[in-house]
């Protein structure tokens, strides 16, 4: 590596003004993290074979610790922030010391940011399994680990600037902003998304209630997916792929539009998660329209990526790199085209809630996060270990069978996916539904359950033979830290005033659109036609004013700021939090005080909310939704539309992405005690053919009725409406609903059943859902204050 | 590094047309033209974004909620003129169809997939009571048979299966009903209800 040949910014100088100095990079923790990704992609792929095989055979469920519901949360965890998240750290250390000319400045953070986030994964992989879950998708774990997150993300944030702050680089590369634009976001979407109320030790309610939970949680979800399997993959494809290929990257100006772009549109786009839902129509207008903006800057990156390797086709051919990330290209492609169309409202009314939905995330997963993954460690481990791959044939050998393998693990679950989906909507000539019995549905996808397991099982067996590749390759090297000579100005160049490129041009241009296009949504509908023309004239104008104005002499605004990490970092910060704000703010103040939505909501029993605890540490929501959408099809199947009253004070809400199993959301009253009882215990007894897990513990273990007081105390600090009075008499509530409902069940047959059982409790919520209660219960169980 | 020798304007420029050279330990950056195809995309995109928000504001494109009501309005009016055709469900017609062989067979299709989880395969009563013996919870007419299926009784556990299964299938199951009446099946739940002959 000799630095010094490419060194640029150094044209005007003196011999004289230069120093040169030698860098050994960090690489012992490159060297960990490939080992911690390896280990823990195996672990969270496994854990996948296994939930697949327990939704085509039931009998693989082992309660109480391990049922779908528990360890569905803990396969996403552990290949989201174990696996890929390993992965990116390696990648982040091992391209930002090489592109900005700096060794980590502290070894200690890295070994705390190392060890830190392992312990985090240890302490998932422990709690998802006891049912400790905070029952939001992707963020389940508990408020502690939630802490701890927070705070070695810090870590890792320290390390990260501080070594651009050292850096001996002036310009900062395309791969280093999107690097920027991951660490500031996550922390951004990792706080808010967890803000919780904590009870216990180990137990939280979420801040937000129902529609605002929702829109939050799909906020950070769906930027999960942007800023943890896009953003930093893509800087490291900016990295690897043009040393992997040798070959100069393809436009400097596409990476400047594709990155601004993509950061910008994709925080807009979460509501795209709740179409056709509750959720106020402004905000699922927003997420669609922003959702197919996100086509073209998503397709930048790959075409960047894509257009690199011109000329150095012929390698493709012979080089396993290469091939995994051309494929895991193309599954980006793929992946980023099928997010806009399925963002339609048409397209997403047949495809949500279905497994046309598991199709897009493993195309994303496993072929774009996996296969890149894949190729970063094959070029890197070599160079890690000072020793050629120990095998590239095996290299390619796990190329093919993984490729094949989610070739055949897509295609089954686009084919399960939209067979369901059509088979939940197919009415006969006088409209009646024509499979009325769910099992029915879900009996029609079973052979495809069956391939999808086959297809992750090859993919799950080439990791295995990357491991043993990569193993055996370290094993025969030795650690090698990778070393560069770089040549330092001592007299550092006057630079141009920070304010000069914060109110630059484009900056002015790009924010006088912006609050053209505010003032747009706020004011009345003719002015607003109006003012989009001038919006349109202004960027038009604008963008070619701009383009003229350029002075091929002197740098362009846009090299200015990458030579300047904290203004570029503040215009990212900006960039990422006005989709944020501009969805998040109205939705958390205004909806609230919709004195209607007020009127019709009624706060759960103690005992329902109990019941709903087990519901949500069983993860229910896994398989279960509770939002019907306006189709007749489904109302048809489920009842009337969800509204938003009904889930205003569920903290978390429930509203569920697929649906396993049936819609939960009127329930209540459906069907008698009895059948729940027996169908908890066993659901084949009521309803051959399913492939629900059994729940045999929850008959023996029961509610402590102790807590529930503490529990709605605090659910009432964050805007419950419960009254003391109620609070006081949650036990004696608690205590009569579940005698009445054990009543219930021994007139009906069942032998023994405790009052205070968690099946008791569970049976008290299902009930309710969908179901306002009287006002009024007597004088000790008043709802209403 | 040497960049491509062919001279279209689709080639590779020479390195980028800046005053200093884009080069990161080893990686030079081209500066090649935005691809046209993907400026259209990247424009059109932004164009439908915002007539789909206008669309949405000035309500020219329904809510999914409005398109639902309309919906359900239109479907109305075909079950009411459906329902005028059929003429009105009384005892009659339904124990006519409950001595029609091929409606009890199709009954009994549906009376396994959807009420044998509760009232046993052979209707001899689990969960929900037997249908084979003289008593009755909520009448033995025909008609009430039809109503206890269609509209349901949910304090006593009996699910509302009409929106579900549709009237076609209610009355194909009472049919199927009909035809066990008083069959009186071996090992059957003891009697619940009123006796009627």
């Amino acid at each position: 590596m000799t630095a010094a040949a490419d060194f640029p910014g150094s044209l005007a100088a003196a011999p004289g003004d230069f120093e040169t100095r030698r860098i050994v990079y960090n690489d012992s923790i490159s060297r960990w993290f490939v080992g911690a990704s390896v280990v823990w992609g195996l672990v969270g792929m496994l854990v996948g074979a296994l939930v697949a095989l327990q939704l085509a055979w039931w009998h693989a469920n082992l309660p109480p610790y391990f049922t779908y519901g528990r360890l569905r949360p803990l396969h996403t965890n552990a290949v989201i922030f174990a696996f890929v998240g390993n992965m990116m750290f390696a990648g982040i250390y091992y391209s930002t010391q090489r592109l900005v000319k700096a060794r980590l400045p502290s070894d200690l953070l890295a070994k705390i940011h190392f060890w830190g986030w392992q312990a985090i994964i240890v302490s998932a992989a422990i709690t998802l399994p006891l049912g400790i879950t905070q029952g939001k998708e992707y963020a389940e774990l508990e408020w502690p680990i939630d802490l701890a997150i927070t705070a070695i993300w810090i870590v890792f944030a320290v390390q990260f600037f501080w070594t651009l702050a050292r850096r001996t680089e002036k310009h900062l590369y395309v791969a280093i902003w999107f690097y920027i634009a991951t660490i500031l976001t996550v922390a951004v979407l990792h706080v808010v998304n967890s803000l919780a109320i904590p009870v216990f030790g180990f137990k939280s309610y979420s801040l937000f209630g129902g529609a605002k939970d929702a829109l939050v949680q799909w906020w950070y979800g769906h930027n999960a997916v942007a800023f943890v399997l896009t953003t930093p993959i893509l800087g490291i494809m900016y990295y690897f792929l043009p040393k992997a290929a040798d070959r100069p990257v393809y436009s400097y100006r596409l990476s400047v539009v594709h990155f601004w772009s993509l950061i910008f549109v994709y925080i807009w786009a979460g509501p795209h998660h709740l179409l056709n839902t509750a959720l106020p129509d402004w905000a699922q207008t927003l997420g669609t329209a922003f959702s197919v903006m996100l086509w073209a800057p998503s397709w930048g990156g790959m075409l960047n990526g894509l257009l690199t390797l011109k000329g150095a086709w012929g390698k493709v051919r012979t080089d396993p790199v290469l091939k995994f990330f051309v494929a895991a290209l193309t599954f980006y492609g793929m992946a980023t085209f099928e997010g806009p169309l399925l963002s339609f409202k048409s397209v997403n009314g047949l495809a949500h809630y279905t497994d046309w939905i598991i199709a897009h995330v493993h195309a994303g997963a496993l072929g774009w996060n996996g296969l890149m993954a894949a190729g970063m460690f094959y070029w890197m481990v070599p160079r890690l270990y000072g020793r050629d791959l120990w095998s590239k044939k095996l290299a390619d050998a796990h190329f093919w069978i993984g490729t094949f393998g989610i070739l055949l693990y897509v295609i089954s679950m686009w084919t399960s996916g939209i067979t369901q989906g059509l088979m939940w909507r197919a009415t006969d000539a006088h409209g009646a539904l024509e499979y009325p019995n769910f099992v029915e549905t879900l009996n029609a996808i079973r052979p495809m359950y069956w391939m999808r397991l086959i297809g992750g099982s090859m993919y799950l067996i080439g990791m295995f033979m990357m491991a043993y590749n990569l193993a055996r390759t370290a094993l025969a090297g030795k650690a090698v830290d990778g070393e560069a000579t770089v040549v330092v100005e001592r007299v550092v160049a006057r630079e141009t005033p920070w304010a000069e490129i914060l109110f630059g041009k484009p900056v002015i241009l790009v924010t006088t659109v912006t609050i053209l296009i505010a003032t747009m949504a706020v004011v009345n509908n003719e002015a607003s036609l109006v003012l989009s023309s001038i919006v349109i004239v202004v960027a038009v104008l604008g963008t070619t004013a701009l383009h003229l104005a350029v002075d091929r002499s002197r740098p362009r605004w846009h090299r200015l700021l990458e030579g300047r990490a904290l203004l570029f970092s503040s215009l990212t910060i900006i960039a990422v939090l006005a989709g944020g704000v501009a969805e998040l703010v109205p939705t958390l103040l205004v909806t609230p005080n919709d004195p209607q939505i007020l009127a019709e909501a009624r706060p759960y029993r103690a005992l329902e909310l109990e019941g709903r605890d087990i519901y949500v540490r069983e993860g229910c929501y896994n398989c279960h939704s509770q939002m019907i959408r306006p189709f007749a099809f489904e109302t048809k199947r489920y009842g009337d539309p969800s509204t938003l009253a009904e889930s205003i004070y569920d903290h978390p809400f429930q509203w569920g992405s697929k649906r396993t199993g049936p819609d939960l959301a009127r329930e209540g009253d459906k069907y008698p005690n009895v059948w729940h009882y027996r169908h908890l215990v066993d659901a084949r007894s009521v309803s051959p053919g399913s492939n629900m897990p059994p729940f045999p513990r929850l008959v023996t273990d029961t509610v402590n009725l102790a807590r529930t007081a503490t529990k709605m105390h605090a659910l009432q600090s964050i805007g419950v409406p419960y009254d003391d009075r109620q609070i006081a008499a949650a036990r004696s509530d608690a205590e009569a609903q579940g005698a009445e409902i054990a009543k219930n069940l021994r007139d009906d047959g069942v032998a023994e059943v405790d009052a205070q059982s968690e099946i008791v409790a569970l049976i008290a919520y299902l009930q309710r859902l969908g179901k306002h209660p009287p006002p009024a219960r007597g004088p000790d169980v008043a709802l209403t204050p | 590094m040497t960049t491509d020798s062919h001279g279209s304007s689709r080639g590779p420029e020479p390195v980028a047309a800046d005053h200093d050279a884009h080069a990161y330990d080893g990686i030079i950056e081209h500066d090649n033209k935005l691809p046209l195809w993907w400026q259209l995309t990247l424009y059109g995109a932004i164009v439908f974004a915002m007539v789909y928000w206008f669309g949405r504001r000035l309500d020219a494109i329904e809510t999914p909620l409005q398109a639902y009501t309309r919906e359900v309005a239109v479907q109305r009016a075909a079950d009411a003129e459906e329902a005028r055709k059929r003429g009105t469900i009384d005892d009659a017609m339904l124990a006519t169809l409950g001595k029609d062989p091929a409606t009890i067979a199709q009954g009994k299709a549906v009376f396994t997939a959807t009420c044998a989880p509760c009232h046993r395969a052979d209707a001899g009563g689990n969960i929900g009571p037997n249908l084979t013996d003289p008593y009755w919870l909520h009448g033995s007419k025909p008609v009430d048979i039809f109503h206890t299926v269609h509209d349901g009784v949910p304090a006593k556990g009996m699910p509302t299966w009409g929106p579900q299964l549709g009237e076609d299938r209610v009355e194909t199951v009472v049919a199927y009903v009909l035809s066990i009446r008083d069959a009186n099946v071996a090992g059957g739940k003891a009697p619940q209800g009123a006796l009627e002959e």
